[in-house]
């Protein structure tokens, strides 16, 4: 290209002293320019037109098409349930059991399951229910479960939540047992899943668990779990003991962790989803506390 | 008026310059403060409590505005994932408001409730212990760090100041509250009497001997997005 | 010419914020690798609290913006209203005053964001004694440099100053408005304003600080240097009039587009999309005259990288204020809100315009300021290749990264479920975000050229050669 004007400077300089001075053309505004600069006013003065744009002294202009981002969501909404019709009115009529002998039904559930899934329960459950290094969080896709496995327990669980209580034994944390005592509960606990422990130590907190601890009443006679075992040839109270002999541990396996656990104690928590997430407009409703237990049935261990 | 006169003159540039980029503000800002209907009108709304507002200031603190939103948007995709679309309500007593810019993490505008106090203190030591997935840094010192507050009662008159309804009551009450609130034994009743039955009381870190700033922080995350209830109102739009 | 004007200038200042500039290049751009690569493996901080995360974000972009971005515009305004006013700065004190306490605020924001005292407000981070300095600092500049003008010696006030002008008032209102609080003690405090409209007001101040700051004053600086390394007058004095006024009266509204479809209103939103598009051609005036000005010198730019340097920069200036418009309509913000696009789109701006002019300006006036040649010509243009391929590399990634985040967030399977939790889009983010710090480092590297290459030409300058024209 050669020059680039078309016209004269405007005859101001300045910065002369040193170098190029600067100084300035006078070509006229590009013709392209200013037509796509007067285009875009023109579509934005139709854009106030049609949407909400200007406010006023106690509102504001609605604009013609009477569009809102709320009204947007609701149309979106609307679309999506009315897509998702023909299988929630089933899954609204049919039973848990019923769903899950129809197969595409059932797909469909597991699919929305797990959606459900990853993003509220994964965080403690691990993806697919696999579990999470951190202890306290049981994993879903084995066939040990604390409070039962089946389609109508899961279902019980998801919705109202669970809490999980083991009191503390260890006088310093507000437990009624000495150190000595704790150590010999741990020796036999561990002694319970074939790990090898002071066998003398054991048999005093064989004595233990089902004497003064009573570890038993939960746990069972065996230590199989309130799910499992038995005390007296009566079922324990459905507290979700977990069993103690399977080498499966909630909170770690670790002598020094299984001491802690019986030391202080645990308290384990999951949240009721049914209520208290629709307080906070986390709203899974019952539709979605079925889909997520169909979900968590086919992870592995639905019984 | 020749651009000629007005490029010769700095203040008739100073005040022009002044005029025009002021109008785009006021216009903009201005109406926000009277348009009734821009804060909608709902039920359960309250100040944070003592323990609650030192755990927000930790998460100013800490930065968690710049990866962690806290404004779930009008769309179907958020509101299956977060839960309903955040209102400006539920912001109203937010200084600064943190509704964030970027999800580097997920929304936590109604993480309230969502998860256990263990989840909480498990993924606060370490994050990855609970998500693999996740980017997040450890932040193992809230675990240790004694929550300071002394200045509790300042803080909320600083507050009440600039538009915050707390009360006198409720100021004065401040570290009793704060120390209720941060036990699961302590008696909590003049606390729910200020702030409501709803209000979350427990030992959140796990360590009963000692408030730490992980009590505050989890108070405060267990908390968002749970004062409106949506179940029992239709939240009123614009 | 008239060597005695030039002998009158004050180029000490100048100097020192040249100086300034090219080291706070390096430490903003090394603390964005950091983030970066923390993003990539989080186990970098070492479960260390003051290198983490969410402390050093606001460090990085306060020394891109503030101290790099601040110290170049301190430096290039003071050498441009000297240089086209033939007028000594009007204060020595002030010019002084400006200098030790911008980089007071500078230190005092290293000191302060890693301790985790910070406001909470995107890029309003400083505290409320170190926000009260930036005022103070913010009148000396604008009394030194309003002085400056009303000393010129040709009656037209050029165009370059009318934007750093509107820069210096724009950030004045911005930033005092944005920070007015109510503090608790030496370092705490509350803001006045809550919610919706400490959103609104939030966002006025954070777009309009990339309007003025990032845009608008380096505009200015564009004016100048463009023109004078390209030994070509300025394309159109009518155009830099059309579009210096249209940008100034709408660039203020775009602000609520950082807000579409949230708490904030419809109508406030309509507002900040429509003078957003309305805002694309009065910005690509600014292009278009930079653009033209280099047109008719095309064969420069084979052998004067400084000019590349520009080139490129006002064509990264094109591109993102293409893009910003775009991601300004509801449905478009609707998909890359909250993403890395965002990331992306201010990296194209930050790093392809605003870091780049600057990088020609430094080049520019060193050689002036010192009375000596650059050391390597050819360093400049190592500088100029690194820089562009890493601003390449680095949007590129974002891009997609921010692109697939936001399709993976509302991706729906067969059933109309979604597909993927949010866990598993962080995870999909890995591989960009290794991609992304590539290309920082590669920027990096860029800065580092330059440091060198600045250093040893200062070393050739000798005492009497430096202050000859000082």
């Amino acid at each position: 290209m050669a020059d680039n004007n078309t016209v004269g400077t405007t005859g101001h300089q300045w910065d002369d002293d040193e170098g190029f001075p600067l100084q300035e053309y006078n070509n006229p505004l590009p013709k392209w320019w200013l037509y796509s600069f007067w285009a875009t006013i023109l579509w934005a003065v139709v854009y106030w037109v049609l949407y909400p744009t200007w406010p006023l002294a106690d509102g504001f202009t609605k604009g013609i098409l009477g569009w809102s981002m709320h009204g947007e969501y609701q149309q979106e909404m609307d679309a999506a349930k009315a897509k998702q019709k023909v299988f929630n009115d089933q899954l609204a009529k049919l039973s848990l059991q019923e769903i899950r002998k129809d197969n595409q039904l059932w797909q469909y559930a597991i699919s929305g399951g797990k959606a459900l899934f990853g993003d509220n329960c994964a965080p403690c459950h691990g993806s697919g229910g696999v579990g999470v290094k951190a202890g306290g969080f049981p994993t879903l896709a084995d066939d040990d479960w604390l409070f039962g496995g089946d389609l109508d327990t899961i279902h019980e669980t998801v919705a109202n939540g669970r809490t999980g209580q083991m009191p503390a034994h260890l006088q310093a944390a507000g437990g009624s047992f000495s150190d000595a005592q704790v150590n010999d509960l741990t020796a036999y606990v561990l002694s319970l899943s074939g790990i090898n422990a002071d066998k003398t130590a054991a048999a005093r907190g064989d004595a233990l668990f089902h004497g003064d601890a009573a570890c038993n009443a939960c746990h069972g006679d065996k230590g199989k779990g309130s799910l499992k075992d038995t005390v007296n040839g009566q079922p324990p109270p459905p507290v979700g003991a977990p069993n103690l002999t399977d080498k499966i541990w909630l909170y770690g396996g670790d002598p020094g962790i299984v001491r802690d656990s019986i030391a202080k104690g645990r308290t384990g928590f999951m949240p009721a989803w049914a209520k208290g997430s629709k307080e906070s407009g986390r709203n899974l409703d019952p539709l979605a506390i079925k889909q997520l237990t169909l979900y968590v049935h086919s992870l592995g261990g639905g019984q | 008026m020749q651009h000629t006169t007005i490029e010769k003159s700095i203040p008739l540039m100073a005040i022009l310059t002044l005029i025009l980029v002021s109008i785009g503000g006021i216009v903009e800002i201005v109406p926000l403060f009277f348009i009734k209907g821009t804060i909608e009108k709902v039920e359960g709304m309250r100040p944070y409590t003592p323990l609650e507002l030192k755990g927000r200031d930790i998460y100013i603190r800490e930065g968690c505005y710049n990866c962690h939103s806290q404004m779930i948007r009008p769309f179907r995709d958020e509101s299956e994932r977060y839960g309903h679309y955040s209102l400006a309500a539920e912001s109203m007593y937010d200084h600064p408001f943190q509704w964030g810019s970027k999800r580097t993490g997920p929304d936590l505008a109604r993480i309230g409730g969502k998860y256990s106090n263990e989840w909480h203190k498990a993924h606060m030591l370490k994050p990855k212990n609970v998500v693999p997935e996740s980017v997040m840094p450890a932040y193992p010192w809230l675990l240790e760090n004694t929550l300071k507050a002394d200045d509790i009662e300042k803080r909320m008159q600083v507050l009440a100041k600039v538009g915050v309804p707390y009360t006198e009551e409720q100021i004065k009450n401040a570290k009793t509250d704060l120390t209720a609130q941060a036990s699961a034994n302590a008696d909590g009743s003049g606390l729910t009497q200020r702030y409501g039955a709803k209000v979350p009381k427990a030992d959140f870190d796990g360590q009963p001997d000692r408030i730490t700033e992980l009590d505050a922080l989890v108070a405060y995350l267990q908390m968002l997005g749970t004062l409106v209830d949506f179940s029992s109102q239709q939240a009123t739009t614009r | 010419m008239d060597q005695n004007l030039a002998r009158t200038y004050d180029y000490e200042v100048i100097k020192k914020f040249t100086i300034a500039a090219v080291i706070y290049a390096v430490v903003g751009f090394l603390v964005g690798v950091i983030l970066a690569l923390e993003l990539t493996f989080p186990e970098l901080n070492g479960n260390i609290p003051y290198i983490t995360f969410g402390r050093l974000r606001p460090l990085h972009t306060s020394a891109v913006i503030f101290a790099f971005g601040g110290s170049v515009l301190f430096a290039t305004s003071y050498y441009v209203v000297q240089r086209t006013c033939k007028a000594r700065l009007f204060s020595d004190f002030l010019s002084n005053l400006t200098f030790w306490g911008w980089n007071l605020v500078v230190v005092l924001v290293v000191i302060t964001y890693p301790l985790g005292l910070s406001q909470g407000k995107e890029y309003a981070e400083p505290i409320w004694p170190i926000d009260l300095l930036i005022t103070v600092v913010w009148v000396a500049y604008f009394i030194n440099y309003v002085g400056t003008l009303a000393k010129r010696k040709e009656p037209h006030i050029y165009v370059a100053n009318w934007f750093y002008l509107a820069f210096i008032i724009t950030v004045a209102m911005l930033h005092i408005v944005n920070n007015l609080a109510i503090p608790v003690n030496l370092t705490d405090s509350y803001p006045v304003f809550s919610g919706v409209q400490d959103a609104m007001i939030q966002w006025w101040y954070g777009h309009n600080a990339v309007g003025f700051f990032l845009t608008a004053a380096f505009l200015g600086l564009m004016y100048y240097f463009v023109p004078k390394q390209a030994e070509r007058p300025v394309y159109s004095y009518r155009l830099s009039i059309v579009h210096f006024w249209a940008l100034s009266f709408m660039y203020i509204w775009a602000g609520p587009h950082h807000l579409h479809y949230t708490a904030l209103p419809d109508w406030a939103s309509t507002l900040g999309a429509t003078f957003s598009i309305m805002l694309l051609l009065p910005s690509w005036g600014g292009m278009i005259n930079g653009i033209m000005t280099l047109s008719g010198a095309w064969h420069k730019l084979r052998t004067d990288p400084i000019l590349r340097f520009f080139i490129v920069s006002l064509s990264f200036y094109g591109m993102s204020t293409f893009e910003g418009p775009m991601m300004s309509i509801k449905s478009v913000n609707a998909l890359s809100h909250y993403t890395d696009w965002t990331i992306g789109h201010v990296h194209s701006g930050a790093l392809g315009w605003v870091a780049m002019v600057s990088f020609g300006a430094i080049y520019h006036m060193v050689p002036r300021l010192w009375n000596v040649p650059l050391f390597s010509t050819r360093l400049v243009n190592v500088h100029f290749w690194l820089s562009t391929i890493g601003v390449v590399i680095y949007i590129v990634a974002m891009w997609i990264s921010g692109i697939m985040q936001g399709l993976m967030w509302r991706a729906y399977d067969t059933f109309g479920n979604l597909s993927y939790s949010f866990a598993e889009t962080v995870a999909a983010m890995h591989p960009y975000y290794l991609i992304r710090s590539i290309g920082g480092v590669v920027f990096l590297a860029g800065a580092l050229v330059m440091v060198y290459n600045v250093a040893m030409t200062l070393r050739s300058a000798t005492p009497a050669t430096s202050t000859q024209a000082a």
